[in-house]
């Protein structure tokens, strides 16, 4: 039973640990953050395919801080466990000689055990502790990083503060409908009130998974931040846990029907993220700024997957979560190399060092084939499926993730041409191959893209079918490859489609970075993505400015109110005052007419009251 | 026993004044210290009950009966705090031994007047006691003989035979109705008197009488003039017990043991004393004389008394006499401020003051106190007293009444904020460095009277049970 308590523990006490070593002992917190990914990716391991449950009372009103193991957390603590162990090997290296070491490694397994905490907490308030926990060492991993990050940690701790305060509502009224806080008794219809409590939940579910509006501070974070926290944080651990809460509260906590509005509104949540994300990804001229565009996109994939409340939908969409954790840390992880040997991430200062990085070229090839899609990798057979439950539920939705595709693909092409080949950079005439550590992860990432893919029976059966159970899935089995030739021919036209795209870009305009100018200048597009830049889209701003605005009508009533108070009493009592001064002009014959009529009315009035 | 307090003073005053006159000259200033320290000593443990007569021993044929209760023993105690303060003032203001001792001859006759005053039952007793009181004030307000306490003084003497006029009308219409002048076969008669008419016009010039000795609005034209036109130890005993024995303890003994309540005269009591605390403070605030701002500020808080005194229930008496207690505490304390501030720089106009809270620390910090008790701010004795009023004002369904007095505590405030802002805070004027702290007198009564004002706020919970609320025992004859 104390099993369960070794998760959350070990890497606490690791954090706490390493927080309290000086810079001098870099070697020890080093040894101290490898050594505790490492135990609890054993403990992970162990862990997976037991059901545990740990119930400790803790207050006499009915709070008990429970935890409960069974299959979909223990994947997700597995999922978590391996990114952990991996991403810990890789930043040994890249972390080496950067400012605020000690945070960084505190903050990554503080991470962990939070994140390990929310993902086996099977009481909602238990669940909301660690989840908020996350917010805070969030902000921490954003704040150590470059001079400017510190804007980007409050913009990040504002948004995901916001919605998780929306969490925290929907929990009570979550409480309230089902009369308990334990996750597993949970089971409310999705009617009335349930739609309010379904949907502040799924706000901070799709918020902490970074999908639209909730974004904006991951492009930010991508610059700003240090990049192994980008390849852990928004790349893999909140979209796990993002993405996990949000197939608790459809399959478990309410029942998501095809038919409901919320199911169209998780839908369509998803669909535009994918849209308008990859839009903005298309654009951008930074290694790190275009992945995170991509991190945000991928998110609607697996919103609208698992918003369809199809059974192959929701595989899709959470196939789609463990395939997108792979590539798009590893893609980080790519980036993160390139910007460690060449010490930039500006697409325009790069190009052509493909031949002096092999080793990582070959992983950035395998990763982005995998998020666009190519067949045999992961990513082909999770899109697929969600095709086949998007297509089910509406063309137009269909229509938006076939487009994300195509410009997902398109996005990559221009991306890795620009920095993996043409014409060598003077730069980046010395640059090297990375170190092996920092390969090891790369490759074991590039490799599970390709086995997840090939073998795509092996993560299906094992993990992701036995989430949903035989009940819901109708005897279905979705491994192998997909059924629908309609889908799968698409799919080749989009990708063929995006490559003579990228051959004509280039073309015409002359360099791989240019390659998508023809859709960033189209004549209504330009407009709308110069203002996107400005941000003029970014809720936060918007949000801002809102708050200023009110901010300003509040001082300007505040002042009215001081007028009142200070200027308007004060003048009237002035005027008060002033006359009753002119009254008493020291006559004697004023002081006594005062007496006698105020005398004449006390005795006429109390002669009068007899 | 009780019959020494006004008896000692004027065969004091006897004695002094004797062949041995040029030897005695010293002596008086200390005379009047031991007799207000006596007299408060005396107050604080001793018996109530009947204090046999005064002059029986003289003339069998006139007796002047005495009786002491509990709302007598609050006025000596206040009597003896205020002329022990007086005396100190007057001592560190004047060096001159020949004026000095003239001083505190009327001192001492004026001591007998209010004791006087306090421990009668009879209607015209009271009414020669005032006389006593009111010609010694009027020779203390015009002592400096300067044309300004002339002019107050005879401003004073004015109004006061006006109501002196007014009462005796009244005391012979009262005899006249009740065959008798004690309070209690008056009481008796006014309740079974068949006519009415003459009765309550009896009772209604009383009133005005002791409006106008009390200088309540709009009886109160000679006051300021009177506080501030007079030497700064006169205006601490008339602001602290002259006019509170001569009005407003007459009007509380009158009306609560003589006259009783009615309808008519609560809203009297209620309307004049809402005026006093209203106009008093809004006046107070558009001065610029250091005094002449504490003369309105009496006038408001008199107000307060009056309106405690209106609502007619215990609680309401109880907090008009801690009123009055307390008024007499801080306002004492805060004359004698300005008595220190104008010795010391030489002026009592508060736009030619700043910073001298630096240079006078114990007269800026009692001042502060003073003035924060007297605005009502707890745990300071006056916000016990207010509160206690206002919460009788709401218990009494004077609501309207309760709202004012509890929003005049506002302006009280912002005029004494005015005050400490114009005279202690900000920064020296440079004329006013030299300037020392005030002599030994000033500091003695100043430390004394904000000890007091602490120490009765803290002690709030003990002074109501065993002093305030036997205070009801008083009612009837």
């Amino acid at each position: 039973m104390g099993a369960l308590l070794l998760p959350i523990l070990i890497p606490l006490i690791a954090g706490i640990l390493s927080l309290l070593i000086t810079k001098r002992f870099r070697i020890l917190s080093e040894v101290v953050v490898l050594w505790a990914t490492f135990f609890n990716l054993v403990i992970a391991v162990l862990l997976f395919k037991n059901n545990l449950t740990v119930s400790l009372p803790m207050t006499h009103w009915g709070l008990t801080f429970s935890l409960r193991l069974y299959h979909f957390s223990g994947f997700i603590m597995l999922a978590v466990a391996g990114f952990a162990a991996l991403i810990a090997l890789y930043s040994v290296v890249f972390m080496k000689g950067k400012d605020h070491l000690n945070q960084f490694y505190g903050y990554f397994l503080i991470t962990l055990a939070l994140t390990n905490g929310a993902v086996l907490a099977n009481n909602l308030i238990v669940m909301l502790f660690f989840w908020e926990g996350l917010l805070l060492v969030l902000f921490g991993m954003i704040a150590i990083g470059n001079k400017m990050a510190y804007k980007t940690a409050t913009k990040a701790f504002i948004i995901v503060g916001v919605t998780d305060l929306c969490m925290m509502l929907g929990i009570a009224l979550t409480g309230h409908l089902a009369g308990t806080l334990t996750m597993s008794k949970i089971h409310l219809p999705l009617i009335g009130l349930g739609n309010l409590a379904f949907i502040l939940l799924m706000i901070g579910a799709i918020s902490k998974a970074g999908a639209m509006p909730f974004h904006s501070w991951i492009p930010d974070a991508a610059v700003d931040a240090p990049l192994p926290f980008m390849a852990l944080v928004p790349a893999a651990f909140e979209k796990l846990l993002g993405i996990y809460f949000l197939a608790r509260i459809s399959l478990d906590l309410f029942n998501l029907i095809p038919g409901s509005w919320v199911s169209i509104v998780l839908m369509t949540i998803g669909a535009i993220t994918i849209i308008l994300a990859v839009m903005m990804a298309l654009i951008q001229k930074d290694y790190k700024r275009l992945l995170s565009y991509h991190a945000i996109s991928q998110v609607g994939y697996m919103i609208l997957g698992i918003g369809t409340a199809l059974p192959v939908g929701i595989v899709g969409g959470l196939f789609h979560m463990i395939n997108h954790a792979l590539y798009k840390s590893g893609l980080f992880l790519t980036g993160g190399s390139v910007e460690k040997q060449t010490g930039t991430t500006n697409l325009e200062k790069l190009g052509g060092i493909g031949t002096k990085m092999p080793v990582t070229f070959a992983c950035f090839l395998i990763t982005a084939c995998a998020i666009s899609g190519v067949p045999p990798l992961n990513g082909f057979f999770s899109k697929e499926l969600i095709y086949d439950g998007a297509l089910e539920r509406g063309w137009i939705f269909y229509a938006a993730a076939i487009l994300g595709s195509f410009l997902t693909a398109a996005s990559f092409l221009k991306l890795g041409h620009s920095a993996f080949l043409g014409k060598l950079h003077e730069s980046n005439k010395n640059t090297q191959e990375a170190p092996i550590p920092m390969l090891i992860p790369m490759i074991i990432i590039a490799s599970l893209c390709i086995l997840f893919g090939v073998f795509n029976y092996l993560p299906l059966n094992n993990f992701i079918q036995p989430i949903l159970g035989t009940a819901r899935l109708h005897g279905h089995n979705f491994a192998g490859f997909p059924t629908n030739p309609f889908l799968v021919l698409m799919t080749a036209v989009v990708i063929v489609a995006a490559i003579l795209n990228h051959f004509w870009g280039v073309k015409s305009k002359g360099s791989a970075i240019k390659a998508v100018d023809h859709i960033h200048y189209a004549p209504i597009l330009s407009t709308i993505y110069e203002k996107a830049e400005k941000r003029f889209f970014d809720p936060y701003d918007i949000g801002m400015q809102v708050a200023q605005r009110i901010a300003e009508a509040a001082f300007w009533c505040d002042r009215k109110i001081d007028w009142f108070y200070e200027v308007l009493t004060v003048k009237i009592t002035f005027a008060f005052t002033h006359s009753i001064k002119k009254a008493h002009d020291g006559s004697y014959s004023t002081y006594l007419a005062w007496s006698l009529v105020g005398g004449l009315l006390v005795v006429l009035f109390l002669m009068f009251s007899v | 026993m009780y019959s020494s307090l006004i008896l000692i003073p004027f065969f004091s005053v006897i004695v002094l004044n004797l062949p041995f006159r040029t030897l005695m000259k010293k002596s008086a200033f200390w005379v009047c210290i031991a007799l207000s320290l006596i007299q408060i000593f005396a107050v604080l443990f001793s018996p109530t009950g009947s204090l046999g007569n005064l002059t029986e021993m003289f003339f069998s044929f006139l007796r002047v009966d005495l009786w002491i209760d509990n709302l007598s023993r609050i006025m000596l105690l206040c009597i003896g705090i205020v002329l022990f303060t007086a005396a100190w003032v007057q001592k560190e203001l004047s060096k001159d031994e020949e004026r000095q001792f003239n001083f505190m001859n009327v001192l001492l006759l004026l001591l007998a007047g209010l004791n006087g005053i306090v421990l009668v039952r009879d209607i015209f007793s009271l009414y020669v006691f005032l006389e006593i009181t009111a010609v010694s004030s009027f020779i203390l307000i015009g002592f400096n003989k300067e044309r300004d306490a002339f002019e107050a003084a005879f401003k004073y003497i004015i109004l006061s035979v006006i109501a002196t006029a007014l009462m005796l009308t009244s005391i012979g219409l009262l005899l006249m109705i009740a065959g008798d002048t004690s309070f209690a076969t008056i009481s008796a008669t006014l309740k079974t008197s068949p006519d009415k008419l003459l009765a309550m016009f009896a009772v209604a010039i009383f009133l005005c009488a002791a409006f106008i000795k009390g200088g309540v609005m709009p009886f109160h034209g000679w006051l300021p003039d009177a506080y501030s036109a007079s030497p700064a130890s006169v205006s601490v005993i008339l602001a602290g017990v002259v006019t509170k024995t001569v009005g407003v303890y007459t009007l509380i003994r009158i009306v609560y043991s003589v006259f009783g309540y009615s309808p008519a005269l609560t809203l009297i009591l209620l309307i004049v004393g809402t005026l006093s605390v209203v106009l008093g403070a809004l006046a107070a605030l558009g001065q610029s004389d250091f005094k002449r701002m504490l003369a309105y500020s009496s006038i408001s808080q008199v107000g307060y008394i009056v309106l405690g005194l209106a609502t007619g229930s215990m609680l309401g008496l109880a907090g008009a006499v801690f009123h009055l207690f307390n008024h007499s505490i801080f306002k004492s304390l805060l004359f004698v401020n300005s008595a220190a501030v104008e010795s010391s720089t030489g002026t009592r106009n508060m736009d030619n003051l700043a910073g001298l809270a630096k240079k006078m620390p114990v007269t800026g910090t009692t001042s502060i106190l003073a003035s924060l008790s007297c605005a009502g701010i707890p745990p300071l004795a006056g916000f016990w007293s207010k509160l206690l009023i206002i919460v009788a004002l709401w218990m009494g369904k004077f609501y309207a009444f309760a709202i004012i007095a509890a929003l005049a505590s506002i302006l009280t405030l912002a005029y004494f904020l005015s005050l400490q802002r114009r005279v202690f805070f900000g920064k020296l004027r440079e004329d006013l460095a030299h300037i020392k702290e005030s002599g030994f007198g000033f500091l003695l009564s100043m430390t004394i009277l904000a000890l007091i004002t602490i120490g009765a706020g803290l002690g709030f919970p003990f002074i109501l049970n065993s002093f305030l609320l036997p205070v009801k025992t008083i009612s009837g004859g």
